[in-house]
């Protein structure tokens, strides 16, 4: 019998981005049904009409046999619709007990918090597996947190939840554990609906899938009815070239880091007496689960942040206490992970091309000369297949050509160390690929890059040798060769196998 | 560019609208009441550049930390101190250089001061800014009504000497007080500053994005000590070019003085922080005060006609903002 069927959905933004065109959906009851798509497809938009947080152009839904048009979240979930989010929507500072009791008293009156954890201990007891009830959210591990948003949702004793990639902040292990709770789900007769653009999970854990491809339906298969690489040409569009390395001799040392130790924001200790060293020609990959101290070690190395202890040398020269805009003259550059910190969203493309290094494009008195930069932005813009203009305003342009931007504008500059943090979180396969052959090019050039990635398919593709980070610490390095998935994978989730 | 002319004028209109309907409700003649602000407002040019200069200068004043997110609400202070320090040395030396530098010296001390607390011991600017408006307000009225008061008129303080006032240039029947070309090049001179120079590069990144700022590694500390001092100084120049070129002395009720600094952060708004806007905005908000006078004689308005304007334009300025939150929200 069918649970969902979603008829003829189209969605257009205010900003007339056109997000889904008349999208045909179904799930049957009691199925695990896969939403597969690149970023940007559809997956999440369609999600969020389903589950009444946004409201369709056209099109109609119709649940449990009924035709609904959901006034809010609140009133799908009376429904008996929930939807486990990517960022979780817990509150972070108070403890797990009082987040179920927020969640079920919002649509269900007169719910006291007595009967709340009489519910949440028969659920964990269900479900075989415990979360703290009185500690306070922030303080327990995300693998953790995603259990308490799953116990929340069950409180609420829904027919359907959708997931919204709820693997991508998890480690391997966690995942497992995560496709084993979803099983036992399924087992109860709760219908699943899981969003990924992961091929290995759609085939992993689901008994039908959907493709959407730039707001569009591809098709419905029985899962197993369909190879990885069918499933990848369908979301893409054409089928995927892994970019190849070549395999090279690693020249002279360029960087040497001894024992280094910084702090985060919070004053605690973050990165933890790392120490490597870095050749000509050569990719050092740093895996590991975003926030076990990559953005720390990325801010020191750069000199953005400074290092509580041990030596950064580059080239035999002691930079350690050089502040960033010295060292990147010295022919270091940074790309940060997140593009509102490594562009000027608010300022145009031009005036965002000269940001790192601005004191090449002075004149006399501190002037700038604006006709250097232009051109420095139209170079910038022409190797990098750009599209903007100079003048149009950065935060108008795409995830993937904001993203261009700043990788080439790092890259253009010549550095000869280059620090490159999560450089294709969010793009599509396209950009991806763009900027993944780019930094091969650059390193086929004898140029040396540190690459930190939580995405292992990146760290393997790239990488000469990789270390793991795991608490601020190296927990594992060694050559690309020498590492198996598997292996990683038990290191980042700090098993020291 | 153009959307910013537009979101303007369009404010502008409807405050306009706003003001026209609250006249026609107080039971005034709304058409008549506007067409004498209007006319009266442009028919002294001469008295329109006098009173434009200081609000350019304000305008700067509040504008400049804006632009690197800092709130300049102290631009009326520094525009007493600058004021006062200016007359002092004009009336001392007589020498108008020396007296226009000193007001500008002493705005940008205080400022500096304002952003120094501010920076290094977490003091929110606009506490600090309003306790030494009202600090330089009082001791200022003492000042002039116990030591500097002139003997022949004791209802005012003593007057700018002859050889070290600004005076008027007549090109063609028109006169131009030289202090308004004056604030002209300097709103000029911080155009160019803002997006010519690296200093102000370096400011508007940090006003835009402190994370960024700190990802280029701009010093955001200094950008806002190096913003608040070039504000304070404008501040001063206005109140130094008041004394020397329109009043030449400071009334022993300082009303000459009161609330330019505020009624700069309105054209500070309306020029959109832009130099080269504040120039126009200025001339056209005190087109409006003088008109709003006048419309006090001729047509028994109350005289808060005018600030109501300039407070409705503000509001509906920030419409657009508004609007915009809304639509990320949907």
């Amino acid at each position: 019998m069918k649970l969902v069927e979603m008829r003829g959905i189209t969605k257009v933004y205010p900003d007339g981005v056109v997000a889904l065109k008349g999208v045909d959906f179904e799930v049957s009851e009691g199925e695990i049904h896969g939403l597969l798509g690149e970023n940007g497809a559809g997956k999440t938009t369609l999600m969020r009409i389903l589950y009444g947080e946004i409201k369709q152009t056209s099109g109609e839904i119709i649940f449990s046999g009924k035709a609904v048009s959901f006034k809010g979240p609140w009133d799908s979930m009376r429904s008996g619709i929930s939807m486990v989010y990517q960022k979780f929507s817990l509150v972070p500072t108070i403890s797990v007990i009082e987040n179920f009791y927020l969640y079920l008293s919002s649509f269900q009156r007169g719910v006291g918090i007595e009967e709340v954890r009489r519910r949440a201990e028969e659920m964990m007891e269900r479900l075989k597996f415990r979360v703290p009830l009185e500690a306070n959210v922030e303080d327990l591990a995300v693998g953790v947190q995603q259990r308490v948003e799953i116990i929340k949702v069950l409180l609420s004793k829904p027919k359907l939840i959708i997931f919204d990639e709820p693997t991508s902040v998890l480690t391997p292990i966690e995942s497992r554990e995560l496709f084993r709770t979803l099983r036992e789900l399924k087992e109860d007769g709760i219908t699943i609906i899981f969003i990924t653009h992961k091929l290995k999970e759609v085939k992993e854990i689901t008994d039908r899938v959907t493709i959407l491809r730039k707001g569009e339906r591809v098709g419905t298969y029985e899962t197993p009815s369909v190879s990885e690489e069918e499933l990848a040409i369908m979301m893409v569009g054409r089928g995927i070239v892994p970019t190849k390395r070549s395999v090279s001799s690693p020249g002279r040392e360029v960087m040497r880091v001894e024992d280094l130790w910084v702090r985060d924001d919070r004053g605690l200790n973050a990165v933890k007496g790392v120490s490597f060293e870095l050749h000509e020609g050569e990719i050092l990959g740093i895996a590991g689960v975003q926030g076990n101290g990559q953005l720390e070690l990325a801010e020191a190395l750069a000199g953005v942040r400074r290092a509580e202890r041990g030596r950064i040398i580059m080239d035999g020269r002691d930079i350690t206490d050089l502040p960033a805009e010295a060292r990147y003259r010295e022919g270091l550059a940074y790309i940060p992970d997140s593009r509102a910190v490594g562009l000027v969203l608010e300022m145009n493309l031009m005036e965002n091309s000269i940001l790192t290094s601005l004191r090449d494009f002075l004149g006399r008195g501190g002037r700038i000369i604006w006709p250097l930069a232009s051109d420095r932005a139209r170079e910038v813009i022409e190797r990098f297949n750009i599209v903007g203009s100079l003048r149009s305003q950065v935060k108008y342009l795409s995830g993937g050509n904001q993203q261009r931007l700043l990788v080439g504008r790092e890259i253009i500059k010549a550095p000869k160390v280059l620090i490159v943090s999560e450089p294709t979180q969010g793009l599509d396969v396209a950009a991806t690929e763009f900027i993944r052959s780019t930094l091969l090019k650059f390193r086929e050039e004898g140029r040396s890059i540190i690459l930190i990635s939580s995405d292992l398919d990146e760290i393997f593709e790239l990488c000469d040798r990789i270390a793991v980070i795991y608490e601020g610490k190296f927990v594992g390095i060694g050559r690309n060769e020498d590492l198996t998935l598997e292996r990683l994978g038990l290191l980042m989730g700090g098993v020291n196998a | 560019m153009r959307k910013i002319v537009l979101e303007v004028s369009l404010s502008i209109i409807l405050s306009f609208l706003i003001g026209y309907i609250m006249l026609i409700l107080m039971g005034y003649d709304a058409t008549r009441v506007f067409s004498i602000v209007i006319r009266e407002g442009l028919s002294n040019p001469t008295y329109l550049m006098m009173r434009s200069t200081p609000l350019i200068l304000t305008a700067l004043a509040f504008s400049i930390p804006s632009s690197v997110g800092v709130f300049n609400i102290g631009g009326e202070g520094q525009f007493y101190l600058g004021a006062l320090a200016s007359l002092i040395i004009a009336y001392t030396t007589g020498n108008s250089l020396l007296s226009t530098i000193t007001g500008m010296a002493a705005g940008g001390l205080l400022s500096a001061l304002i952003a120094v607390i501010k920076v290094k011991r977490g003091v929110n600017e606009v506490v600090t800014s309003i306790m030494f408006n009202w600090m330089i307000y009082f001791s200022l009225l003492y000042l002039i009504s116990t030591y500097l008061f002139d003997p022949l008129m004791p209802y005012q303080s003593v007057s700018v000497p002859k050889n070290a006032r600004i005076e008027y240039l007549t090109i063609q029947s028109v006169s131009i007080p030289m202090i308004f070309p004056i604030a002209v090049l300097t709103s000029l001179a911080m155009y160019f500053l803002m997006y010519h120079s690296a200093l102000g590069y370096r400011m508007r990144v940090v006003g835009i994005s402190p994370k960024a700022a700190r990802y280029a590694g701009f010093d955001p500390e200094s950008s806002i000590i190096i913003s608040m001092i070039i504000g304070g100084a404008m501040s001063g120049l206005g109140g130094s070019l008041l004394i020397l070129g329109h009043t030449h002395t400071i009334d022993s009720t300082m009303s000459g003085l009161y609330g330019m600094g505020f009624a700069g952060i309105g054209a500070g708004l309306l020029g959109r922080n832009n130099p080269i806007g504040i120039i126009f905005s200025s001339i056209f908000l005190s087109m409006l005060l003088i008109g709003g006078e006048a419309a006090e004689l001729r047509a028994r308005v109350p005289t808060e006609l005018a600030d109501t304007l300039i407070g409705m334009i503000v509001i509906v300025l920030s419409a657009p903002y508004i609007v915009r939150i809304l639509r990320v929200r949907r």
